[in-house]
């Protein structure tokens, strides 16, 4: 009996170890990503082929993450009309150009949705490179921003 | 150390949570239905290498969010005075474009998000206008209830521009390339000088043959 024990929880470690080492496709409806709070002054990848987080499982410390560009830094001042830009530098991890478009949500100090819709500009990040996607409010008020970051069709 | 008695409770705990983790997720990751509308800020289901609604959408908010950040434009005392329409609008391009679209959209919604920085003119209006001024003035109508003015509005500045483009077609492959350039440059109205300018650049590649109307 003991040693039926023993070998079936060695197998669940061994199950266990292993399933932390799966990775979860994009369209997964694991992804960390789908239901992550909508937070202020963020940057959001919302197309999980770019990157995506997942929960490794039972007795994994550390989710997993699989990605192609990452996120350098990100942030906002204020222009000479007291207008706000924001501004994101993107890594490129991979051997290829990839072809992105993000836009700006900008909301009021209350996060209030505020200024005007937000449009998708298109830009390029080269290989194993950064580039950096810029964006301006067209209202005076103190703003809080949200990016998002897709894949061009 | 497990007992018969221990070891069946455990086994049914680990059964049940793994019946459970598998009704863990509520999220239905379906495609909705098909519809004829298509976002205009993005590629649509028809694509070539010309001038389409995203190119528009995406140069007119780039060019309105600019100029609402240029002092010589906004950081007036007095709002400037602008005319934006197409008279001094070029296309050179082999792009089949109604410039109007993109004057259009830059005025309106310019005038919507500079809320009083700027003043726009509305010249392509001004037959209208003085067609209803001289009514006034002729007695026929009574003088309205706002004001009345010497002469309709001058203006201070006024956006002209151009769309050229580069071809290229590739004779084996039959995939066609079109570099294209739109350039927007805000001239003062007595002086002549230019205080802003805009430029937006793409290039594309399609082998489809698609017919820009």
């Amino acid at each position: 009996m003991k040693t039926l024990i023993k070998s079936m929880a060695t197998a669940a470690v061994c199950l266990g170890l292993l399933s932390g080492c799966a990775t979860q496709s994009a369209s997964s409806t694991d992804l960390i990503e789908r239901t992550a709070p909508i937070t202020m002054n963020s940057v959001a990848f919302t197309d999980y082929n770019l990157k995506r987080t997942y929960s490794r499982g039972f007795g994994q410390l550390e989710d997993g993450e699989r990605y192609r560009l990452s996120l350098v830094q990100h942030g906002q001042r204020p222009t000479a009309t007291g207008t706000t830009e924001v501004y994101v530098v993107l890594r490129n991890h991979t051997d290829y150009d990839y072809r992105i478009e993000a836009r700006t949500q900008f909301f009021d100090q209350d996060g209030v949705p505020t200024d005007v819709k937000p449009t998708w500009q298109r830009s390029t990040i080269p290989a194993n490179s950064i580039a950096t996607y810029r964006e301006l409010s067209t209202t005076t008020q103190p703003l809080q921003y949200r990016v998002e970051v897709r894949e061009l069709n | 150390m497990f007992t018969k008695n221990t070891f069946k409770p455990a086994c049914a705990l680990v059964l049940t949570s793994l019946v459970l983790s598998g009704c863990a997720s509520k999220i239905e990751n379906v495609q909705g239905k098909p519809s004829v509308y298509e976002d205009v800020s993005t590629t649509g289901s028809v694509g070539g290498v010309g001038i389409e609604s995203q190119d528009v959408v995406a140069m007119t908010d780039q060019m309105m969010r600019d100029m609402l950040a240029n002092p010589m434009l906004t950081g007036r005392s007095t709002p400037p005075r602008i005319i934006i329409d197409n008279e001094y609008i070029k296309n050179e391009s082999t792009s089949v474009i109604n410039t109007n679209m993109l004057t259009d959209r830059l005025r309106i919604e310019l005038n919507r998000a500079a809320n009083g920085r700027m003043v726009f003119v509305g010249r392509h209006f001004s037959d209208m206008v003085q067609k209803e001024r001289d009514l006034k003035r002729d007695g026929a109508v009574d003088g309205g209830t706002i004001r009345q003015t010497a002469a309709q509005a001058g203006a201070d500045f006024r956006l002209g521009g151009r769309i050229s483009s580069l071809d290229a077609i590739d004779r084996n492959s039959g995939t066609q390339s079109r570099y294209s350039q739109v350039t927007f440059e805000m001239v003062d109205l007595e002086l002549g000088t230019i205080v802003w300018s805009g430029l937006y650049e793409m290039r594309k590649a399609a082998r489809d043959n698609v017919v820009y109307r």
